[in-house]
């Protein structure tokens, strides 16, 4: 392609046509984005906000667009050039930063109309101090600005803000992070004499061109990489980049598990230097209290067992007959069987929590069963559980049943067996790989159940380790977050097992058995 | 075990599987059921088996009118195309599983199961699971497994498509001597006539859900009586030509505007009545000759088999198969003269397509 | 049992004998399709059908705290009362579109945008790689929501202890609570992480099976890569997803474990409630101390009639044509 494109090329060291066309690639960004922002700005935001949502997702959206556009801007004019790297590497690499100087330029005065990127108005106290022994000393005052007004003159040593000592740096810094009219109550020596002076910050614009520079030396270096950037990593940093947050959490997660405390992502001792690795924070399996309650941690573990397990095998028992009798049996009603379980696998059970309330309080008064699946059971809590997988449950069966050869079972009828003894003897080994994804799905369903317990479960001897988490976090006393964390840690362990082990069966089975419907 | 079935008929929802089949099967006897993919062959099987039902008729084991009985107690053993072998279960258990549902006693079997699999000589193979087997081994087992449990009839449904050429001709006539031996009832299905010609008693020729003819594999191929059952079986096919047939000069003659043939007196009496009819006429009655009363004929296509070349010959509106000695060296664009064998042809009415000779 | 028909080529006949046939079937073989069928009958009954009557019942009814009764007949019947409220709630007004809000822009950036980059990403690198990074999405599914929601509350608090304005203070940025000043933003990404993977397993397993012949076509016939997912693989998606916007509209109109965890609709007054959590919130959870079965039940109601709506429709368009095969087995 790209041979065909430029055999007719004129050799030289520019050529204004791919120049063009380069520049062109890189204002079709611009203006693809910028429209966004425009939509996001100017019609989404009013448009929500006149239905009265409070949100700031709209002004989220296009901040973060307009901090990506430029170098998005530039990367696509590092990239148009690629194609013609290989034949005129000199010319392409020219073309590309020439075009990205071009691009420059119409971005920044976008900037600087729109008050954006370098040009954001910042908090200001209205004056310029420099670095200077024991603080920061006042150079200039903006006429009339909030510092003037508050008293502050050109001369005056800055030396700290409220207790704290500052520098001209920490200054800088501090009144940058601030927020719109937040006071600042400096300390100032005049004179051999200290006063002291409140100002409140204000918005100031911001058009010192200076600042442009660093910007223009970033853009360079972006269309740079972008030119002999090796294309086939960008699927990896992308997926990389999107799973960030993700992984952070993880990683934080293991990190506090086994640290005195975090801040961030840096794991601390108790004089807040970085390390503070201890193992205290697992004290809770062998009877310690977690963050100051003290429970039983393997009565809630045991609870959280029964629940996943009493899910698993129920679930599977259930749906695996009702799987067959959809799959492989005739009777009157089957076609109506199977609309009506297609419509319960669509249907929302979670909607139905409040009456499953009454009907829980029903079942408890049952003689002799009630005792074990009413209200406040882990067996009728899972019941409710396997209730609401059901559905999912036998249709998957009956997916997998459908795939076993019909002569298989023949065979088995002819050899004597019952309906019964085919399907538990004959076609329910075969469909092993079927009934591990869906055993491993009821499983972790029990293991995590959250809502159900926590709305069917009260007191201490019902609840499993997630409502228990629930506890501790909504505990009113401090929490420590790194014990907390350790009991997290200790509920996702089998999690995690599992996913190491059998991520194909949680991939097929997760879409909800659909692999049929593309 | 007689198997006598009366007036079968099988539906499924608007399709007709199988329509008002009539057929007998001896005590002992060896049936094959043979037709094209669709036929309703295997639809019939499984319902001598019990898997379906029919939607009318009657199935008679001996005296026994079987239409509700389970499959299970029908006593039948079957034999599928794909084995159907219990994957999870090693050959011991596969074939001892029709035992283990009768409750027989774990010693018994054992040496039924000892017995079996020694006459299909597997017996070093109980242990493995159908998976480390081959074709012919799975094969056996199938078979084993059917023939364990000592039953009534014994059902095949084309067994042995899934085995390679080789295998399939030491499948067939083991298959034939066992059954032979045992005395069993067998129906076959298949869709192969070279099959159900070498095994089969009788064969039964089933097209579209009817039976088209239940004869011995002699009689089918001599003496077809309709021109499916001319036209399907043998291979090559039956060569086919619209002629009159007419009295001359004493004899009979079937001619159109290409040929002109002598035809035997006892055929062509009970042709002539009818006016425009098939003749059909098979390949191997047909010979290349280089001299005499012949008709010429251009060769289209030359296909060499081995023992034989195959041509596709053309005259005048017609195409035949003729098979030459390929010592001959013919090749396509030559002309060569044909001679008739006229003692074999077959006549057919062209409206019912029944034949006119043998019915 | 079997009756016989009478004009074999007369379709409509032929028809007319199924049904009548599968009427008349003998007793026993329902009966042992009905075993194999009667736990999850039961199961079915009890926390599906029964439910559904008495939340229709409950929504016509004022129980509350103070007149607490688990006896339908002692209930008090207001007919449509609750409904009138809701319909002049401006509170119900503001979670409508709270959820309208969610809903749309979750669905559209997380579960269908993303889930198609990553689908689309995921099968153009090296299988084994991609697999991998589709397995890594499974994780926020399989982890418990207290588990998952305390990851991501760690990355929203205030500095010092939060990961974001660890961030920020490094690079010299104003710090502040997240979840109090940015509460939207984490709703919609703790839920659309979630979401991403339904999607992305149905958008993968549509793209790997169309086929190899006809992509390396594509690419024969001179389209890039970017032209042949432009020209090839996202006109034949169009099925998934429309399956997948559909499913997952339902699924995000009625979940509420993350939000209820999150946030609780704060902060503020329902800043982020939304309709399913309103229901949990009015009849389930006694954090304003009076709990309003009714009311509640009302607001569970209006959702149990959307849910019933999509997945009948959802049944037609997605899967009806599943249900023909017929057993071929034909006994017990």
């Amino acid at each position: 392609m790209a041979a065909l494109a430029h055999s007719d090329d004129t050799p030289g060291v520019l050529d204004v046509h791919s120049l063009l066309r380069t520049i062109r690639n890189g204002l079709i960004v611009v203006v693809a984005l910028s429209l966004i922002v425009v939509i996001l700005t100017a019609f989404l935001r009013p448009l929500i906000a006149s239905v009265k949502v409070d949100e700031s997702v709209t002004t989220t959206l296009a901040q973060l667009v307009i901090l990506v556009l430029p170098y998005i801007a530039y990367i696509a004019a590092g990239s148009a050039v690629r194609d013609q790297l290989s034949d005129h590497p000199l010319r392409a690499v020219l073309t590309a930063l020439l075009a990205t100087l071009v691009l420059f330029v119409v971005i920044s005065i976008g900037h600087f109309v729109f008050h954006l990127g370098p040009f954001v108005p910042t908090s200001s106290l209205e004056m310029t101090f420099t670095e200077a022994e024991g603080g920061a000393l006042v150079e200039s005052l903006v006429p009339g600005g909030v510092a003037e007004e508050a008293g502050v003159q050109v001369g005056d040593l800055i030396t700290a803000v409220r207790r704290d000592p500052v520098t001209s740096g920490t200054l800088s810094a501090l009144i940058a992070r601030s927020a719109e009219d937040s006071p600042f109550r400096l300390r100032i020596v005049r004179g051999g004499e200290e006063t002291q002076l409140t100002v409140r910050t204000v918005l100031a614009g911001n058009d010192d061109l200076g600042k442009l520079l660093p910007g223009l030396v970033v853009a360079l270096i972006v269309t740079a990489v972008a030119i002999f950037w090796p294309g086939q990593w960008t699927p990896y940093v992308i997926l990389l980049a999107i799973l960030l947050p993700l992984l952070i959490g993880y990683f934080w997660l293991i990190i506090a598990t086994f640290s005195y405390r975090t801040e961030g992502l840096i794991p601390l001792d108790g004089q807040g230097n970085v390390g503070g690795w201890t193992l205290n924070n697992w004290n809770f399996l062998f009877g310690a209290d977690i963050s100051g309650l003290n429970v039983s941690i393997w009565q809630i573990t045991l609870n959280s067992l029964i629940i996943a397990v009493a899910m698993m095998v129920i679930v599977l028992l259930v749906s695996s007959m009702a799987g067959y009798a959809l799959s492989r049996m005739n009777f009157a009603g089957r076609r109506a069987f199977l609309s009506f379980t297609l419509v319960l696998h669509g249907f929302p059970a979670v909607t139905l929590l409040i009456p499953i309330f009454f009907v829980m309080s029903y079942l408890g008064k049952v003689p002799l069963v009630g005792e074990f699946i009413g209200f406040n059971k882990p067996v009728g809590i899972s019941l409710v559980m396997v209730a609401f997988e059901l559905p999912l449950g036998v249709w998957l069966m009956k997916g997998f049943f459908d795939n076993i050869p019909w002569d298989i079972e023949r065979s088995a009828l002819i050899d004597g067996a019952s309906r019964w003894r085919t399907y538990w003897e004959i076609l329910l080994p075969q469909i092993r790989p079927g009934i591990l994804a869906l055993g491993i799905f009821a499983f972790i369903g029990g293991w995590n159940a959250f809502l159900i317990p926590q709305t069917y479960s009260t007191g201490a001897g019902t609840i499993n380790l997630p409502v228990f988490l629930r506890q501790l976090i909504n505990e009113t006393a401090p929490v420590n977050w790194n014990q907390v964390a350790a009991v997290g840690m200790f509920q996702l362990i089998p999690v995690f097992i599992i996913f190491i082990f059998a991520q194909e069966y949680l991939l097929n089975i997760y879409a909800g058995g659909t692999k049929g419907s593309s | 075990m007689e198997v006598k079935i009366e007036n079968l008929k099988k539906q499924f929802g608007q399709v007709i599987g199988v329509k008002d089949l009539d057929l007998n099967v001896r005590d002992g006897e060896f049936v094959a059921l043979l037709g094209p993919s669709g036929c309703g062959k295997t639809t019939t099987l499984l319902m001598l088996a019990g898997i379906y039902k029919p939607t009318d008729g009657t199935i008679r084991f001996g005296d026994r009118v079987v239409n509700q009985v389970q499959p299970r107690d029908r006593n039948i053993g079957m034999v599928f195309q794909s084995y159907a072998l219990y994957p999870h279960m090693t050959v011991f258990g596969n074939i001892s599983y029709p035992l283990k549902l009768k409750k027989v006693p774990k010693q018994e079997q054992m040496e039924r199961v000892e017995r079996v699999a020694n006459t299909m000589g597997i017996g070093g193979l109980l242990d493995r699971r159908p998976g480390q087997l081959s074709g012919g081994q799975q094969q056996r087992v199938a078979l084993g497994r059917a023939l364990v449990k000592e039953p009534d009839i014994l059902l095949f449904d084309e067994p042995l498509s899934n085995l390679d050429a080789r295998l399939r001709l030491t499948m067939r006539s083991e298959i034939k001597q066992l059954q032979n031996r045992l005395g069993i009832t067998a129906i076959y299905v298949t869709h192969d006539q070279v099959e159900a010609m070498t095994m089969a008693d009788r064969i039964a020729v089933m097209n579209q859900g009817v039976l088209q003819a239940f004869d011995t594999p002699e009689d089918l191929y001599d003496r077809p009586k309709t021109l499916f059952v001319a036209g399907f079986v043998g291979n090559p096919p039956m060569n086919f030509a619209d002629v009159s047939v007419m009295a001359e000069h004493g004899g009979f003659t079937a001619r159109n505007e290409s040929i002109r043939l002598q035809v035997p007196a006892e055929r062509g009496q009970k042709a002539a009545a009818a006016g425009k009819v098939r003749m059909g006429i098979r390949p191997e009655d047909i010979h290349v000759v280089d001299e005499g009363d012949a008709v010429t004929a251009e060769v289209v296509i030359v296909e060499p088999l081995g023992r034989d070349a195959m041509l596709d010959v053309r005259f005048g509106s017609d195409q035949f198969l003729v098979l030459a000695d390929p010592q001959k060296h013919i090749r396509a664009g030559d002309q060569v003269k044909l001679h008739f064998d006229m003692d074999s042809v077959q006549f057919f009415d062209l409206q019912s397509e029944r034949s006119l000779l043998w019915n | 049992m079997t009756q016989p028909t009478t004009t074999l080529d007369d379709q409509f006949t032929a028809a007319e004998s199924r049904t009548r046939r599968s009427r008349k079937k003998s007793l026993s073989s329902n009966m042992a399709a009905y075993g194999f069928l009667a736990p999850a009958g039961f199961l079915v009954i009890t926390f599906f059908l029964v439910p559904v009557v008495i939340i229709f019942y409950l929504s016509m009814t004022n129980l509350s705290t103070s007149n607490f009764t688990t006896d339908l007949s002692a209930m008090q019947f207001v007919g449509l009362e609750n409904f009138r409220i809701l319909f002049n709630d401006q509170f119900a007004a503001k979670i409508f579109f709270n959820t309208v809000f969610y809903v749309l822009v979750t669905l559209s950036l997380f579960n269908v945008t993303l889930a198609l980059i990553v689908s689309l990403l995921s099968t153009h690198i090296e299988r084994r790689a991609g697999f991998a990074f589709r397995a890594i999405w499974i994780l926020p599914r399989i982890t418990a929501a207290t588990v998952y929601i305390m990851l991501w509350r760690r990355l929203a608090v205030e500095a010092p202890y939060g990961i974001i304005n660890q961030v920020n203070t490094l690079l010299g940025q104003t710090t502040y609570n997240y979840l109090d000043a940015r509460p939207w933003e984490f709703v919609i990404v703790v839920n659309g992480f979630i979401g991403v993977s339904f999607g992305m397993i149905i958008f993968t397993s549509a793209i790997e099976s169309i086929p190899k012949d006809l992509l390396n076509a594509s690419l024969v016939d001179g389209s890039t890569i970017l032209q042949r997912i432009r020209y090839v693989i996202l006109p034949l998606l169009r099925w998934p997803l429309l399956f997948v916007v559909t499913y997952q509209t339902l699924s995000l109109l009625t979940s509420f474990e993350q939000i209820l965890l999150l946030t609780d609709g704060g902060p503020g007054l329902y800043a982020t409630e939304v309709w399913s959590l309103t229901a949990y919130h009015r009849a389930l959870s006694n954090y304003f101390g009076n709990a309003q079965w009714g009311y509640g039940s009302a607001f569970a109601v209006v959702l149990v009639i959307i849910g019933v709506v999509l997945a009948v429709i959802y049944m037609r368009v997605f899967r009806f044509n599943e249900l023909v095969a017929e057993p071929k087995i034909e006994v017990l």
